[in-house]
């Protein structure tokens, strides 16, 4: 398996970096006010195992107690997507999900649920991914998605959808946490935190992929994550996404932190090579006002467990 | 002796229903799901005809067949699941069937009729059993008919709850836990389901006219081990000829009128061994005996129609054969991975519906088919690309084939092998319509090389304006037809893509590629 070293990935994404300031003239609305204080801050970390690289990625947020009060009910929404195995890097890492259930229960929630509209049967997903088991190990309500549980949800500020089925159980948590792998994707090119969403909707979700970069924005309107964490611990840079060839999958041992989810798409693009300005949904979601994908103005910690 | 032989019914109906369960994702158990089926010597004898071969999963009904040269037509009695649900209908029409005749001996003939019918045809590469052996008209009713049914029911009163708005969570969890192996995940509904159920409703309601109807006049499973019964080595029901006083409560009680009018012979073909003569004798007269006595009873069967039957056998195979196929409809027959080549598969499928059944707890692609393939393909198991698809990492449905028409393979050979090609219809793809990207299709290719490619070229649209899109198109040598594509494109009706049998790869045929 081919790893990208890490110098040769600062290369990249520092250059993208440079090509999104030089290519954007206007500065992104820094919009939602969960996303206030330290709007822009982006935690990358890399070189540990997948606990505790999220335990320092919170850290170095303001704790998980700046998102969770005692009491809430959490949502952690990671890509069960498919019947692969987390070798693969089609699924989010299930030790991730895991770390990610136990510091929110830590910090006094009353309930974290972990659930995801799959693609595959989702007995298979739920099973061969392994997040079933550590997130039920890690104390998580982990569930399959009821057809009983989708109402349709007002998309006020909505381009192509004016509503669109959602899971009540995302609608009505008082965290939601976004824990998406970074993939490959063919109609996307990547799929990161704000594609993941596609997970807690009902209806034909097929109907999203024309128009998708409009329609995904209007999506990312109703709910929005108080918490992105990427998992890039293993990437799929092709074939995506779904995988299954090995080739494809890249070790880079990264988690990619952050409140606003704009940002940390675009942060995680630029480790498939990616400028953040070609991803059409993010230049999107930038003019709406989701968030900001220029990297130059977000202030970006960078933490090695190695050294 | 009656409730032993009542326990054992219930025992082996309880097995029966423990086993459908069995046949789900993801099929742990050591005990084979179709056990019930394998253990038919009817579908023995018929496949074995039809084939020209011995199936090794079958072996055991010939061992089944063979015991009952020593206890008759036990297996009727005491083991058929449909003899045990007939039974029970018996059971609560008792009071309509009272003071009843019930006797309509001269009908107990058609029994050996179907069944020459059906070995005549069979010898000939046509299959007749599935419509009328018992274990496969129960096992397909299960999937296709009360398994629904009853799954539709326990989800409708779950909503009912939940509709009520208390114990959400709790309930919830219950479903949860439901859905592990008993609810389907996802809804499961079966072409033909109502005529399934007007079939075994049908049969049930023959017994209005007398107790065991199906089994004393019509199953030709019953005629088989009738036929060995009738030739038996052991005595069975004796009666003792002083002590009986010709009271006739052994005949009335007899479910398959089997006690002649003399009140101390019986038709060995037509006794099930239930043992209610032997309870009911008040001089205890009768009584059941394995002590060996040979003589062959002649079964009721004239010459003359052992050849009327065979000619009908005869007619009937020729009408299924010269039946029109229609070339459209024959192309969309897509089997299930690791079927025999087309004709071997015939002569093996006996429509139980068994790779249906596990099927529906998966990719849910597989229904029964209707005449797409002729009348000889009817009920035959073929894909349906839009309601399901064959799921990647799956292989139990020829793990369930008691026949063997779906050969068991390995993963990684179900992975490779073909069922067909799917191709894009481009006046209903959006892409190619509508000018827009979309790519559903590719996204949901389950290969790690994708056999849905795709082009970026310069489409204009219908409004006049230029865009850069996305065309996909299939890779003819990479799609292995497992219809996911079909399933997820997003485009409603016959969709944007759809599922031919082009370049399939039976087993034991070579990859055309």
């Amino acid at each position: 398996m081919r790893t990208i070293n890490r110098r040769e990935f600062l290369r990249i994404a520092g250059a993208a970096g440079a090509a999104v300031a030089g290519l954007t003239p206007h500065f992104g609305l820094f919009g939602g006010e969960n996303q206030a204080g330290s709007a822009a801050k982006l935690i990358v970390v890399y070189n540990g195992n997948p606990s505790s690289m999220v335990q320092k990625a919170i850290d170095a947020l303001g704790g998980i107690n700046r998102f969770v009060k005692k009491g809430d009910v959490v949502v952690v929404k990671p890509n069960i997507g498919w019947d692969r195995v987390p070798e693969q890097a089609a699924t989010t890492n299930p030790e991730l999900v895991a770390e990610i259930v136990r510091l929110c229960l830590k910090a006094g929630a009353s309930k974290v649920k972990v659930f995801d509209r799959t693609c595959n049967e989702p007995r298979r997903c739920y099973h061969r991914s392994q997040i079933e088991q550590f997130a039920r190990q890690a104390g998580a309500e982990v569930s399959h998605i009821y057809e009983q549980k989708f109402k349709a949800a007002a998309i006020p500020n909505g381009q192509q959808l004016k509503s669109w089925p959602f899971y009540a159980d995302a609608l009505e948590a008082d965290v939601f946490i976004n824990v998406p792998i970074a993939k490959h994707h063919s109609l996307s090119r990547v799929t990161l935190g704000m594609k993941n969403m596609m997970g807690i909707i009902g209806g034909n979700r097929g109907e999203i992929h024309n128009r998708f970069d409009q329609k995904i924005v209007d999506l990312n309107t109703v709910i929005k994550p108080q918490l992105t964490i990427i998992d890039a611990v293993r990437i799929l840079v092709n074939n995506g996404p779904q995988g299954g060839n090995l080739n494809d999958v890249r070790e880079m041992n990264t988690i990619i932190a952050g409140v606003d989810p704009v940002a940390v798409d675009a942060y995680a693009a630029t480790l498939f090579g990616l400028r953040p300005a070609e991803l059409g949904f993010l230049v999107e979601a930038q003019r709406r006002g989701l968030g900001s994908f220029d990297l130059n103005l977000m202030k970006i910690e960078k933490i090695d467990l190695k050294g | 002796m009656v409730t032993a032989r009542r326990i054992s019914q219930l025992i082996f109906f309880i097995f029966f229903i423990y086993l459908f369960f069995q046949a789900a994702y993801p099929y742990d158990t050591w005990i084979p799901a179709d056990l019930f089926l394998r253990s038919s010597p009817l579908i023995a004898t018929a496949t074995f005809l039809a084939t020209k071969i011995v199936i090794p999963t079958l072996i055991i009904a010939i061992v089944l067949l063979a015991l009952s040269l020593l206890l008759g037509r036990y297996f009727c009695g005491w083991i058929c699941p449909l003899g045990t649900v007939i039974d029970l209908g018996d059971r609560l029409n008792r009071n309509f069937l009272k003071g009843r005749p019930n006797t309509i001996r001269q009908l107990r003939s058609w029994k050996f009729s179907i069944l020459v019918v059906i070995v005549i045809a069979s010898l000939f590469s046509v299959q007749l059993i599935w419509f009328f052996d018992p274990i496969v008209i129960i096992t397909r009713s299960m999937t296709a008919t009360l398994y629904p049914l009853f799954a539709f029911l326990v989800e409708a009163g779950l909503n009912l709850l939940l509709k009520i708005g208390v114990l959400q969570d709790q309930l919830f969890s219950l479903y949860d836990l439901l859905r592990q192996r008993i609810l389907p995940v996802h809804s499961t509904f079966f072409q033909q389901s109502v005529l399934f159920a007007v079939i075994l409703v049908g049969i049930l309601l023959l017994s209005l006219i007398s107790r065991r109807f199906w089994c004393r006049y019509l199953c030709p499973l019953g005629a088989l081990f009738g036929l060995f019964a009738s030739m038996r080595f052991t005595r069975g029901i004796a009666v003792a000829s002083e002590q009986c006083i010709d009271c006739g409560k052994c005949q009335r009680i007899c479910k398959m009128d089997a006690i002649n009018d003399d009140f101390r012979s019986h038709a060995r073909s037509e006794c099930i061994e239930c043992m209610s003569c032997v309870a009911v004798c008040p001089t205890n007269a009768i009584s059941y005996q394995l002590r060996p006595k040979l003589a062959v009873q002649r079964v009721d069967m004239s010459r003359r129609r052992f050849v009327y039957s065979s000619v009908t056998g005869l007619m009937t195979l020729g009408l299924i054969r010269t039946g029109f196929k229609s070339p459209t409809s024959a192309g969309q027959v897509v089997r299930p991975p690791g079927a025999l080549p087309e004709p071997e598969f015939l002569d093996r499928c006996v429509r139980c519906q068994e790779c249906v059944r596990i099927c529906s707890t998966t990719g849910a692609c597989l229904q029964p088919g209707q005449l797409e393939s002729g009348w000889e393909g009817l009920w035959t198991p073929m894909v349906n690309a839009r309601h399901g698809y064959c799921e990647y990492n799956c292989n139990l449905c020829g793990k369930v084939c008691p026949t063997g028409a779906i050969h068991p393979l390995e993963l990684e050979q179900k992975q490779q092998i073909r069922m067909g090609t799917a191709y894009f219809d481009k006046s209903r793809c959006i892409p190619w319509y509508r000018g827009e990207d979309c790519l559903v299709c590719e996204e949901h290719c389950p290969l790690p090389d994708k056999a849905i490619k795709f082009d970026v070229r310069e489409a204009r649209r219908p409004d006049g304006t230029i865009a850069i899109v996305k065309f996909p198109y299939v890779d003819e040598k990479l799609c292995i037809g497992c219809g996911i594509c079909v399933t997820k494109c997003p485009v409603p009706g016959p969709g944007g893509l759809f599922l031919t049998n082009a370049h399939q790869q039976r087993w034991g045929q070579e990859p055309i590629f």
